[in-house]
């Protein structure tokens, strides 16, 4: 199956916040009231309940000039992404259209793909069961995967009123993004394409007007070197050693029982063996 | 050469602090284990439910780290004459600990072998004491971060996940290999009740640790074994 962006072109975003109603309405997420931030921005970041949050920037250009600046904000669908890579229960996984989607039932809220995404996108919600336990999942922007295998486009993007999103195959979305970067690039000579090689590409991609720093986002993001050499050197060469560990013991057991006889008690033959 | 039949003289090896400590010790780090396993690996998911669901396990595995981190202390204040001896001889080195070892591959594989003179604790339980000491540091310590990682910066959070799996996969290739020898196999096995009662008997003391059985007889705190055979074969 070919691979699905949706592609973010936030000069175009005018901050209506459609896309976070529209996000909160389709995927039945809670209303969380949050503390005054300061701005006109609702939340500081993303939270397991609120996949999707428009941020706002005010920003001075290198000409002293005050600068507005929208971002929708939601997972990167990472193509080497971290949040799979370190989850214990394969609960993180790449759907067919490219995209990371949490398998509820697998999750086990250990929390471990909120310590690594590179962004901090992935968060964990508390549910109560019947018997009044609580428990842990994971949550964040599912890319509306239950839209796609619809046929349809995730709500955040039917919803934007001013084209600022667009979702379709990778090629498509890329040659967009490109164009536009030379579009804007004489009103803002910052421009940019975000989408990581750290984590080998996105699939939800931006034009940025300013560095990525300006929004808030890292640089030069990549998968954690940490969680590389837990999960593709330490936990694989511990696994190995606890088989080789008891291959030893059981090679050690085996020699004991052929080379020892000599040590052994009389009382352990039993009536078995005449010698 | 070996014998497994003892005259039933038995001898002190172990104070009732270090029985407690070592039984603490050895609990808690099976517990941690089992509860670790289906967080470490898919295949033991099938655990979740015994240990009453991830929940469970989670919080199973932090009041058993609590007690992880106890023994160093039971051992310290119920018999700090015995941690001092602990810990100086794990520093002292001599000759006769690499000798050690050349002999005890070949009574592992259950080969003729000889003893090497040794004291309280021989080389091997030396290098074992010395990795459980370093992989307990790197779990302990990293378990901090993981318990509360708000109160870590996150690159310490991610590397403490790469600091507690090594020292979980050191730990459990040496404890594998230390109840082996403790438990199965057989020239070693009077340790492991020994561990327990804190009594060994006083033939396999003497053979095992013949320097510190010296010792213990020349404060007259052992019965001299060679006096009493030597009366037996006059007898
Ligand atoms: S942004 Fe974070 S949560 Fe989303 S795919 Fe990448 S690593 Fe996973
Ligand atoms: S919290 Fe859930 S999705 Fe995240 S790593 Fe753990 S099991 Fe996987
Ligand atoms: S793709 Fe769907 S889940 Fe993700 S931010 Fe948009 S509406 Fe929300």
């Amino acid at each position: 199956m070919a691979e699905y962006i949706k592609y973010v072109d936030v000069t175009k975003c005018d901050g209506c916040r459609a896309c976070m109603v529209a996000c909160k309405n389709w995927n039945d997420l809670p209303a969380e009231p949050e503390e005054f931030q300061g701005s006109v921005q609702s939340h500081a970041n993303v939270t397991a309940n609120t996949w999707n949050v428009l941020s706002f920037i005010e920003h001075e250009d290198s000409k002293g000039n005050l600068d507005y600046l929208f971002r929708h904000s939601s997972c990167f669908h990472c193509t080497d992404a971290a949040c799979v890579k370190v989850c214990p229960e394969e609960a993180m996984h790449y759907t067919d259209f490219g995209s990371v989607n949490v398998d509820s039932d697998k999750c086990v809220g250990c929390g471990y793909c909120v310590q690594n995404c590179p962004f901090d996108v992935v968060q964990l919600a508390t549910y109560k069961d019947k018997n009044g336990k609580e428990y842990k999942k994971a949550q964040k922007c599912t890319m509306c995967v239950d839209r796609l295998e619809e046929g349809m486009q995730p709500a955040c993007v039917t919803t934007c009123h001013t084209d600022a999103m667009e979702f379709g195959t990778q090629e498509e979305m890329l040659k967009k993004a490109k164009k536009r970067l030379s579009e804007i690039k004489d009103k803002y000579p910052n421009a940019m394409i975000y989408n990581p090689e750290g984590v080998g590409g996105t699939h939800t991609i931006y034009v940025l007007a300013e560095k990525p720093s300006v929004y808030g986002l890292p640089e030069k993001p990549k998968v954690p070197t940490s969680a590389v050499v837990w999960k593709d050197y330490a936990q694989p060469i511990g696994k190995m050693m606890l088989g080789a560990t008891s291959m030893a013991l059981v090679g050690a057991f085996v020699s004991n029982k052929l080379f020892n006889k000599e040590g052994k008690g009389h009382e352990e033959d039993g009536g078995g063996s005449h010698e | 050469m070996s014998n497994t039949q003892y005259s039933g003289v038995k001898v002190k090896r172990f104070s009732m602090g270090f029985v407690i400590a070592h039984a603490v010790n050895a609990i808690s780090f099976f517990a941690l284990y089992i509860t670790a396993l289906p967080m470490y690996t898919e295949w033991f998911d099938w655990l979740y439910p015994v240990l009453g669901g991830p929940e469970g396990a989670r919080l199973l595995h932090r009041i058993f780290a609590i007690a992880f981190v106890t023994p160093t202390f039971i051992w310290l204040i119920m018999d700090p004459k015995g941690f001092l001896r602990w810990g100086k001889e794990l520093v002292t080195w001599k000759k006769r600990d690499i000798q050690f070892f050349t002999e005890f591959v070949k009574e592992l594989f259950g080969f003729k072998f000889k003893h090497v003179k040794q004291t309280f604790f021989n080389a091997g339980e030396k290098i074992n004491s010395l990795i459980q000491i370093a992989t307990a540091i790197l779990i302990i310590g990293s378990g901090f971060p993981m318990w509360f990682p708000d109160l870590f910066p996150k690159a310490v959070v991610q590397w403490a996940y790469v600091a507690h799996n090594v020292g979980f996969g050191l730990a459990i290739a040496v404890v594998v290999g230390h109840i082996y020898l403790s438990v199965i196999h057989k020239n070693s096995r009077p340790g492991y009740t020994g561990v327990i009662t804190g009594d060994v008997p006083a033939e396999w003391a003497k053979d095992h640790y013949t320097e510190w059985y010296e010792e213990e007889v020349e404060k007259g705190n052992f019965p001299d074994l060679d006096k009493n055979k030597n009366k037996k074969k006059g007898a």
